[in-house]
């Protein structure tokens, strides 16, 4: 009779909580791109907080520009210490600059800066607008006549989408020059002719509108789409922090987490996109 | 429903424990006398106030409100409060008093009800009406919520900044007079930072912002908890200095009731999600009613 009588009220029970963390996943995905579509929107009507984009553009854009440089520079110089091992084999260890080329353009710069970024700024946002909502901050903004929206998340997601790319375009650039250092002093491969195999390579995947090469609209089209997802991410854990300290912890938590992972998925459909688009 | 503002409005719970009751019968006789003596010397000012309120019109008007988020909080509430009154608010730990003020500044819509600003309904606004008729209004948070990325002068600007065209010098003397109204020293704290202020300061400073748009209504979501006595009697002087000297229309969530005595021409008790006493302090102090009485006491 017992076991019974336990179990039969625990079957409903269990189905309402899988209905409601449903209703809760779709709920909490329906306001992650209404607030996606408002910051967006946002960046076209008054009142403009330039103040707080310049601000933000240092803080995501100058102070990153530290790790990006120092991971960059290794992963390229790795790259080509790799890929010469590679190659020897086969005798074609000039191709290094093309390799090197090809990946930190296309995904290794892309990525590492997208990744670099969310782990330092998806942390600070989701940290700083977490402490905001948890001290009312928030709310006070609100009482006093200003859309939090408009004010915190317009800049940050702004200023992600003018840095990230920028922010990529070093990284590229210091992740080849790695590489140059590697072929020249490691390989023997003169630098002119590394730099040379590396615009082969540029030129390889052909060019939009004669002159723009397509590899450099893969290149910049990822760390835009990143850039929106690292900073709506981090806006919107951080804004929908309850629970004190403890719950700015968590969306921190869940930011990094989050949005590393989305870079990642998204950055494979992204490029399967673009290369079918692009029609290498 | 679905802007991100509405989500985790958390509504303020204390953690105390109600004192017990044969402590709170002890107390209760002593707390009223001294109740009693305050209101005897505030009395004239309070008077004041309270015999053209009802003549005045209505500045907040909350009729049959409804709010429930898991559970029912608010059922039924109503209360109006005229031009030139102070009303608190008061209740045991948890039944909504913040989130009467949250309804107030429409943070919060109710289910069903209405609430209405100087006659305007302010639950069918949209966000960004909502905005605007918010500027009529000036809030105190119980922690302060200065922004803490800013000076005490950018906060206390910050309103005028935002919705007026006043220059830049106009609004350094504005913020000057605030800062003085609330008894602070302009020169010294204008260029500190809020995490460098004591809570007494930071509370001012709160109430410098809340007021520097010259707002018709106030709002305060207890403004004295965690705060020594001394100060938490500068901070109700104050409050009631703005009341007298401005005339603004107020609404208080006090954190104790000798401090609401002091403040408010009227009160309303909440009790089991709905007011259960609107009046005013004398009335409520004669009450023979036992939860009143207790309350009272407590």
């Amino acid at each position: 009779m017992l076991p019974l009588r336990l179990e039969e009220p625990s079957r409903p029970s269990f189905i309402a909580r899988l209905n409601e963390s449903a209703k809760a996943k779709v709920l909490a995905l329906q306001e992650y791109f209404t607030l996606a579509w408002k910051a967006l929107r946002f960046i076209f009507s008054r009142p403009f907080y330039t103040q707080d984009l310049v601000q933000q553009m240092d803080e995501i854009g100058v102070k990153s520009l530290g790790i990006v440089l120092l991971t960059g520079l290794f992963t390229g110089m790795v790259l080509a210490l790799q890929s010469s091992v590679q190659l020897k084999t086969f005798g074609a260890t000039i191709y290094i600059g093309r390799l090197v080329a090809a990946s930190m353009i296309r995904e290794l710069g892309p990525v590492l800066a997208g990744l670099m970024v969310a782990g330092r700024v998806g942390s600070g946002i989701a940290a700083q607008l977490g402490s905001m909502r948890v001290t009312e901050q928030i709310d006070a903004l609100n009482t006093l006549g200003t859309d939090p929206i408009k004010k915190l998340v317009t800049p940050r997601v702004l200023a992600a989408l003018i840095m990230l790319p920028i922010l990529t375009v070093i990284n590229d650039l210091v992740g080849i020059i790695g590489g140059n250092v590697i072929a020249k002093f490691v390989v023997d491969i003169p630098s002119s002719l590394y730099w040379r195999t590396v615009w082969e390579q540029i030129a390889a995947d052909g060019f939009i509108f004669r002159y723009i090469p397509n590899d450099f609209i893969q290149g910049l089209s990822k760390p835009l789409v990143f850039g929106g997802i690292i900073s709506i991410t981090a806006c919107y854990f951080g804004l929908a922090t309850t629970g004190g300290t403890e719950g700015v912890g968590q969306s921190t938590t869940r930011t990094v987490v989050t949005s590393s992972i989305l870079i990642l998925v998204i950055d494979y459909f992204l490029t399967q996109l673009l290369l079918s688009v692009l029609a290498v | 429903m679905s802007e991100i503002e509405y989500r985790g409005a958390p509504t303020h719970v204390d953690e105390e424990a109600p004192p017990s009751r044969r402590e709170t019968d002890r107390r209760s006789s002593a707390v009223r006398k001294a109740i009693r003596k305050e209101l005897a010397s505030d009395e004239p000012e309070v008077r004041e106030g309270r015999e053209d309120g009802d003549a005045a019109r209505p500045v907040i008007e909350l009729s049959n409100v409804d709010l429930a988020f898991d559970m029912p909080i608010l059922q039924n509430v109503s209360f109006t409060a005229r031009e030139g009154e102070t009303i608190a608010v008061v209740g045991e730990s948890g039944t909504g008093k913040s989130t009467i003020l949250k309804l107030i500044l429409r943070l919060l819509v109710p289910d069903r009800g209405t609430v209405c600003i100087d006659d305007q309904d302010i639950t069918e606004l949209s966000f960004e009406e909502a905005l605007k008729v918010r500027q009529k209004m000036g809030m105190v948070f119980q922690g302060a919520a200065l922004f803490d990325s800013m000076t005490v002068f950018e906060n206390v600007a910050y309103p005028l900044r935002e919705h007026t065209d006043l220059k830049e010098d106009e609004i350094e003397e504005r913020v000057r007079e605030k800062l003085e109204f609330v008894d602070l020293d302009a020169d010294r704290v204008m260029e500190q930072m809020p995490a460098e202020l004591s809570g007494g300061m930071r509370k001012r400073v709160g109430i410098a912002r809340g007021m520097a748009n010259n707002p018709e209504l106030m709002l305060y979501d207890e403004p004295t908890s965690g705060l020594d006595p001394l100060t938490t009697g500068t901070i109700t002087r104050l409050i009631k200095k703005l009341q007298m000297e401005l005339g603004t229309t107020s609404v208080v969530v006090p954190h104790d009731m000798r401090s609401a005595f002091r403040m408010a021409t009227k009160v309303a008790l909440l009790h089991d999600k709905s007011i259960c006493f609107f009046g005013d302090p004398e009335e409520m102090i004669a009450s023979d009613d036992p939860y009143i009485r207790e309350f009272v006491g407590g």
